[in-house]
């Protein structure tokens, strides 16, 4: 993926390409529930399929914009991606986020070397996808009370085999105090 | 002011005023008249009222010349600002007042329905304003073949057609995108109440220039007031009756924020 992809991806979250994480996130959250089912402001502006078709490409851009970022995965990775299959991605998905930075990208990774999707993660612990998603991707503010946060959490690490999972609980939890 | 709510208007009633002795109609009645002599004066201070109240069932339904002549006054007639108050819908009556104003405002509720009505609109009037742009820049052909295969190109909004029509054509794709720009509707979300439609406005423009293509410019939002009721149940403007309200400090800001010098 050359840089017009990357600065297409900037594009659709009406960004420069200087953009910040946190710009390109604070983004990413507010288009992805602009255009979630519930939304009101956009009720009947797009037919269903058009509608998943959108927060697709808003998660493609996302991921795009990430794997770009220093502190993001393996650049490698991502450039052999594309149509393949599930499970010979997980045969590549390395995984090398800092866990103390990066406790929820350390969990995605740590998700697809096992070849999980996120649903499996969901169905194993009870523990809805989208609040996967959200601990994933560190979405801070969209997560629940800390009593309730660690729960999920700790299934989450035990589910993806996380060596160390109580220093990632401990980071995670870190992280969210900090962001209040 | 003019209430263009064609079998529908009542703004008189709003501001306390008995049955309009002028209206509309006289203008189809007596060719010699004109929207001057139809003025009416109300209880306040440089507010005219045209009224178009007790409009005959055909007035509802304009021919085209009558809706020509029509605007073709409005923009003669000497006043500061002129409001043109719409009914609700989508007529081509509604459209093409609402594109021939130099700046259309919107007006919808935090219901499903009344979004789903606005969007409808939205892409109504904006279809109506580019047919006016196409015809004047004398380009029919081009945009109705863009048209014409918009399932095949997957054009969904303004903005895909738009995309598509520089494509085919950069120059005149330019012109009309230019000529477009002018079309950007300002919104105001009315009788607001919960707390988590506070951003429904801003969200609404997000997608509209997201999704459409199309720049809403965010006027304002106003509370659910019941003072409002009050006021008109005692056939009073809510702001002179209730200057403190919710309602008029929200309305105070949309002057504001419209960049309308009023002293209200």
């Amino acid at each position: 993926m050359g840089e017009d992809s990357l600065q297409a991806s900037f594009d659709f979250f009406g960004l420069s390409h200087e953009a910040s994480m946190d710009e390109v996130d604070k983004s990413f959250r507010e288009l992805s529930n602009l255009y979630s089912e519930g939304s009101l402001a956009t009720y009947s502006l797009l037919d269903d399929d058009v509608r998943q078709e959108k927060l697709e490409s808003l998660r493609k851009a996302y991921d795009r914009i990430l794997q770009s970022y220093p502190n993001g995965p393996n650049t490698e990775v991502d450039s052999e991606r594309g149509e393949e299959s599930l499970d010979a991605e997980s045969q590549r998905v390395c995984i090398d986020a800092d866990l103390q930075q990066r406790p929820g990208l350390f969990l995605q990774q740590s998700r697809k070397a096992l070849g999980l999707s996120l649903q499996d993660v969901a169905t194993r612990t009870k523990v809805r996808s989208s609040l996967l998603q959200d601990i994933e991707e560190q979405r801070l503010d969209f997560l629940p009370a800390p009593v309730y946060l660690r729960g999920f959490l700790r299934e989450f690490a035990r589910m993806v085999n996380v060596p160390d999972a109580k220093a990632l609980i401990d980071a995670f939890m870190a992280l969210h105090e900090r962001d209040k | 002011m003019i209430d263009a709510d064609l079998g529908g208007a009542n703004l008189h009633t709003f501001l306390g005023m008995s049955s309009p002795k002028h209206t509309i109609s006289d203008l189809f009645r007596d060719p010699v008249k004109n929207l001057q002599d139809i003025l009416l004066a109300t209880p306040f201070d440089n507010l005219g009222l045209i009224s178009g109240a007790r409009a005959m069932l055909n007035v509802a339904n304009l021919k085209h010349l009558q809706k020509e002549k029509l605007i073709r006054q409005v923009s003669s007639l000497e006043a500061d600002y002129i409001f043109i108050d719409l009914g609700a819908g989508s007529s081509f009556n509604v459209l093409d007042f609402f594109i021939a104003a130099h700046n259309g405002l919107m007006v919808v509720t935090p219901t499903p329905t009344s979004i789903e009505n606005a969007y409808h609109f939205l892409r109504a009037a904006y279809f109506r304003k580019l047919r006016h742009v196409i015809r004047d820049l004398k380009v029919e052909d081009l945009v109705d073949s863009s048209l014409d295969e918009k399932e095949r190109f997957g054009i969904r909004s303004p903005r895909d057609l738009m995309a598509e029509l520089r494509r085919r054509d950069p120059t005149v794709g330019e012109l009309i995108d230019r000529a477009m720009m002018s079309f950007s509707p300002g919104l105001i979300v009315n009788q607001v109440q919960r707390h988590q439609d506070r951003n429904l406005g801003r969200e609404i423009a997000l997608a509209c220039k997201d999704f459409l293509g199309i720049d809403v410019v965010m006027a304002g939002t106003v509370r659910t007031d019941e003072q409002v009721l009050m006021a008109l149940n005692s056939r009073r403007p809510a702001l002179t009756m209730f200057p403190q309200s919710h309602f008029a400090a929200d309305v105070r800001r949309i002057v504001q924020n419209l960049n309308l010098a009023a002293e209200i």
